[in-house]
């Protein structure tokens, strides 16, 4: 079906999500949230490249690229949710802003 | 013998490395597993390597001596390991010989022969003498790896076919040296000494580095055939002063001494590589002024002072000096410093030892004296009357050293201490005692005193009658080029009076020796023995040091045992009699019978006198070139006999019959008076004539002043002003970045998406920058935008206002320019964004140079650059000139040419 998209479409809506992941990691103070918001980034930057990949089909590099993003952004998030519970345990608490011990 | 040479033919006698290799197996073996493998395994591979290296190299000797001498020279046996690696270079000699090819060679003739037999033969007897001597020790494996490295070290030293093997040998033994004057390294003077020797050793290894250096700039070869075959090039005289072409300071002078400053000096180099080889010689042999470590060096174990510093080591500067004579001869101002050293260091340490009490030291100083006196035969071109004072001085000072050694064993007994058991005074009477080390002494004594008819008569009687006969006359004319300026040293002229001085040195220096040694013998074996009454609060040391095994002295320990059980210790005190002295066990005292019978009995190897000379007949070939350049001062046969009579009357009669007089018949009375009434001069040469003072106020205290100013600049200038600077900076700065570290994720991050921002700016407008090929001589210009993702150009670079056209992907554009033509040219870089910038530049083209007489402007040659971008030469257009280009405007057009296109 026809839905009459652009690829202008889709960039406007993989920035929005971008800017949102983006001023999300910045304000947010929870571990978690921020977590979450570096997935959102991610993600935008993949919906950009499957929609430039559907552009161009004959070579399919966007949607590798894809891939590739989405299997370190799992191994990004096994690692940081195990950092987070650590680091729950330590602190009882997931603010990052407790996460100073390494300042001057 | 003849299956022998024909599995190893003289040209490849790979025997030689099994000869090396002995040696070097049992260091390694003995370093790495004697430990593990317990002391009589180390025994057996200690010995066994150096006595089968021994008999090897006997029958490699004998091999040499049925060769019949060939017309060439002498008989040698060559073996080619392998090449090390080949010099290149610019100088006279390398010209010739278009570069040097260092070969991993060895080479067995007379010279270094008996040499290798010398120090397989003695050094077999002294790791026998060893293996008890130092059975105690808790180092035994290593004692044992340090000889076996120092036997393969001093056998490459002699063996070696070139100067570079020569000195790797030279430093190897250098090592062994060092490693065993400090094997008590516990005790810091042992380990000092070490150091002394070691360092006092680089000055003299210096010297033969220069000396390297020298023969591979101006004869071209480092193998003693090519030095041989190449010596006459050391002979043109060079200028060796001033450096360059005038001295800086000649100008800050007064006109006559700037004038004497720069006035060119010439010398020969035969001269300098001579003295720098003699240097060398000095350091290793310890000659006056270097002689320093040597006395020192007696800190190490006794059977080392007597293979390293005495029989072998030491005499390698006699080697050196023999094994190159040929060279030598060439200067005879070199020769004459040679003799002149050896003399003076024979009297000097003689002196040093007439007042000596520590039975080492004595030996030392002798050591030194004798040292002397062998490169005061070499000096003379004696050579081979030189080398076979090594031979003869190997035997009976190896034998007095482990007769010492014995005797120190021995006094070990009752003292336990390694000072007062070498001290002269605490001895006395021990032929009672020891009788197998006393005759042995004896024998090794009547050698160096020079009784007739033993073998130090014989060297040392040919020594003092070439001394005062024989003379170097220099070689014959073969002058290259005649330099501008006068040669140093051209009219030197060894005189006869110079002969007869030098005579009357060394023959002091030998009644010296005849009363010194006399007085050495007498304190340690005659008269009663004083040791009895030395340790009055002593006490049964086995007890006390039952547990300490960590002392080298503790191969005393077993004499304790036995002699604790035969005596009754109830009460310390000045009346118990304690252990007594006693002969040492047959491993010592093999030795000691061996090598008296040839103290007594080689001086047969070469009696001049007697006409029974074997050992002359069989080294002359070696001696060939330089005996050439000896000669004989008028009525030199009839002084033959004067001389002998004069060695037996006035040196071994008066020096013998003086100290038995003063020790024996007097009680050493007389000695106590001079010393009473002279205080001062005794001092002064119980003080070794405060050499070692004068070096610790001059050299030293040069260098302690020189550490000192560098200290104070480390602790103000480095530590104060650079580091504290240093550190001063980085706390500003950290004090400033220190702020940006909040700890905070989200200020961290905020910063990065700044960042990120900014590079996305500087992304977002394009930048011009071009690429330009400028001829200058054309007029011609090309330009090159640099390329970008997405990027397109236009360009305005034909002088008009206005754009040349539209954007377009063309990079390139080009335009030529007349002389002293000026444009600007622009260039407009549009991005994907559709954001452009652009960017202008100014061309001139410069007017030639008309002050230059370049292309064809001077008529007579135009450097053309081909397409290919080499120069050559065009023919002048129109001009009357004949064709062929002149080709020293070429040359000069080339290098502009050059220049400009750089």
């Amino acid at each position: 079906m026809e839905l009459g998209l652009v690829i202008e479409h889709y960039v406007l809506l993989a920035t929005a999500i971008f800017t949102i992941g983006a001023i999300g990691f910045l304000m947010r103070r929870n571990v978690l949230v921020q977590l979450m918001s570096i997935e959102l980034m991610l993600n935008s930057v993949n919906l950009t490249l499957v929609a430039f990949n559907r552009r161009h089909m004959a070579e399919m590099n966007g949607q590798m690229f894809a891939f590739f993003i989405i299997a370190v952004a799992a191994a990004e998030v096994a690692v940081g949710l195990a950092i987070v519970l650590q680091f729950y345990r330590l602190r009882s608490s997931v603010l990052s802003d407790e996460a100073s011990s390494l300042r001057h | 013998m003849e299956a022998l040479s024909h599995i190893f033919p003289a040209q490849d006698y790979a025997l030689l490395g099994v000869i090396l290799g002995l040696p070097l197996l049992g260091a390694i073996g003995n370093g790495i597993f004697g430990k593990r493998v317990g002391k009589q395994a180390v025994t057996l591979m200690g010995l066994s390597s150096v006595g089968i290296a021994f008999l090897l190299c006997l029958a490699s000797f004998c091999l040499l001596g049925s060769h019949e001498h060939g017309a060439t020279g002498a008989p040698s046996l060559h073996w080619t390991a392998w090449t090390w690696l080949e010099l290149g270079g610019s100088g006279p000699g390398v010209a010739n010989f278009r570069s040097i090819v260092l070969d991993v060679a060895f080479r067995l003739d007379p010279l270094s022969g008996v040499m290798s037999l010398v120090i397989t033969g003695i050094g077999f007897l002294i790791h026998l003498y060893s293996s008890k001597y130092m059975e105690q020790d808790p180092s035994y494996h290593r004692f044992f790896a340090y000889l076996n490295l120092f036997i393969f070290s001093m056998l490459v030293l002699v063996l070696g076919d070139s100067l570079p093997i020569l000195f790797v040998g030279w430093e190897g033994v250098g090592l062994c040296s060092y490693l065993l004057i400090g094997f008590w390294f516990s005790d810091s003077a042992n380990a000092s000494a070490g150091k002394k020797a070691f360092i006092t050793n680089r000055v003299g290894d210096f010297g033969l580095l220069v000396a390297m250096g020298l023969l591979a700039f101006y004869v071209g070869a480092l193998d003693w055939t090519g030095i041989e075959a190449g010596r006459d090039a050391l002979l043109t005289p060079v200028k060796v002063w001033p450096v360059s072409d005038t001295v800086p300071i000649a100008g800050l002078l007064p006109q006559s001494w700037g004038d004497f400053l720069n006035a060119p000096r010439y010398l020969d180099p035969a001269t300098l590589v001579c003295l720098a080889l003699f240097l060398g010689a000095m350091g290793k042999s310890a000659q006056l002024g270097l002689h320093v470590w040597l006395p020192d060096a007696m800190a190490g174990p006794t059977p080392v002072s007597a293979l390293i510093h005495a029989a072998t080591m030491v005499t390698a500067g006699v080697y050196l000096l023999c094994r190159l004579s040929s060279v030598f001869v060439l200067s005879p101002v070199a020769m004459f410093v040679v003799a002149v050293f050896g003399a003076l260091t024979a009297l000097f340490a003689a002196t040093i030892a007439l007042v000596q009490n520590d039975i080492k030291k004595v030996l030392a100083y002798s050591t030194v004296s004798q040292l002397g006196f062998m490169f005061l035969g070499v000096g003379v071109g004696a050579f081979e009357a030189g080398f076979f004072h090594v031979l003869t001085h190997a035997f009976f000072k190896a034998c007095l050293f482990l007769g010492a050694g014995s005797v120190i064993h021995a006094m070990h007994a009752r003292i336990h201490d390694t000072n007062a058991s070498q001290d002269m005074r605490n001895m006395g009477g021990l032929r009672a005692f020891m009788p197998g080390t006393f005759i042995t002494f004896t024998a090794a004594w009547a050698a160096i005193v020079g009784l007739p008819l033993t073998s130090g008569f014989w060297s040392k009687d040919e020594i003092l009658f070439k001394a005062k006969t024989s003379f170097v006359a220099g070689p014959a004319e073969i002058r290259g080029n005649s330099p501008t300026g006068p040669v140093a040293f051209d009219t030197f002229q060894w005189t006869p009076a110079m002969g007869t001085v030098l005579y009357l040195i060394g023959l002091s220096a030998a009644i010296l020796t005849a009363f010194y040694m006399t007085r050495l013998l007498v304190g340690t074996f005659f008269g009663s023995f004083r040791g009895w009454t030395i340790t009055p609060g002593w006490t049964d040391p086995h007890a006390a040091h039952a547990h300490d095994d960590a002392g080298h002295d503790d191969h005393a320990h077993d004499d304790h045992a036995h002699a604790a059980a035969a005596h009754a210790h109830e009460e310390p005190g000045p009346s118990m009699q304690g252990p007594t002295p006693h002969e040492s066990p047959w491993q010592m005292t093999w030795p000691l019978w061996i090598l008296g019978g040839l103290a007594l009995f080689a001086g047969f190897l070469n009696a001049h006198a007697v006409h029974v000379a074997p050992l002359g007949h069989f080294l002359e070939p070696v001696f060939a070139t330089a005996s050439k350049s000896v000669q004989s001062h008028e009525g030199a046969e009839s002084f033959l006999y004067i001389g002998m009579a004069a060695a037996i009357l006035v040196a071994f009669a008066g020096g013998v019959g003086f100290a038995y007089w003063v020790y024996v018949q007097q009680q050493g009375k007389p000695a106590a008076e001079w010393a009473g009434k002279y205080p001062g001069l005794h001092a002064f040469l119980r003080d070794k004539w405060r050499v070692d003072e004068f070096y610790q106020e001059t050299i030293i205290g040069a260098v302690d002043s020189l550490a000192d100013m560098c200290v104070w600049a480390d602790k103000y200038i480095v530590d104060g002003i650079l580091a504290r600077f240093t550190a001063g900076l980085t706390q500003v700065l950290g004090t400033v970045l220190r702020q940006f570290q909040t700890g905070r994720v989200q200020a961290y991050s905020a910063i990065m998406t700044l960042g990120m921002l900014g590079v996305a700016a500087y992304l977002w407008s394009p930048q011009a920058s071009i690429r330009e090929e400028v001829n200058d001589r054309a007029g011609t210009y090309a330009l090159v935008a640099a390329p970008g993702l997405g990027f397109s150009y236009r360009w305005d670079v034909d002088g008009k206002d206005g754009w040349d056209g539209d954007f377009s992907d063309s990079k390139g554009a080009n335009f030529t320019l007349a002389v002293a033509e000026e444009r600007t040219v622009k260039v407009a870089v549009k991005n994907a964004f559709g954001v452009a910038s652009e960017k202008a530049f100014t061309y001139v083209r410069s007017r030639p140079d008309l002050s230059r007489p370049a292309g064809s402007a001077d008529g007579a040659v135009r450097v053309i650059k081909g397409e290919d971008g080499k120069l050559r030469a065009g023919s002048p257009p129109s001009t009357g000139r004949p064709a062929g280009p002149d080709m020293e405007a070429l040359k000069r057009a080339m290098e502009r040419q050059k220049q400009e296109d750089q």
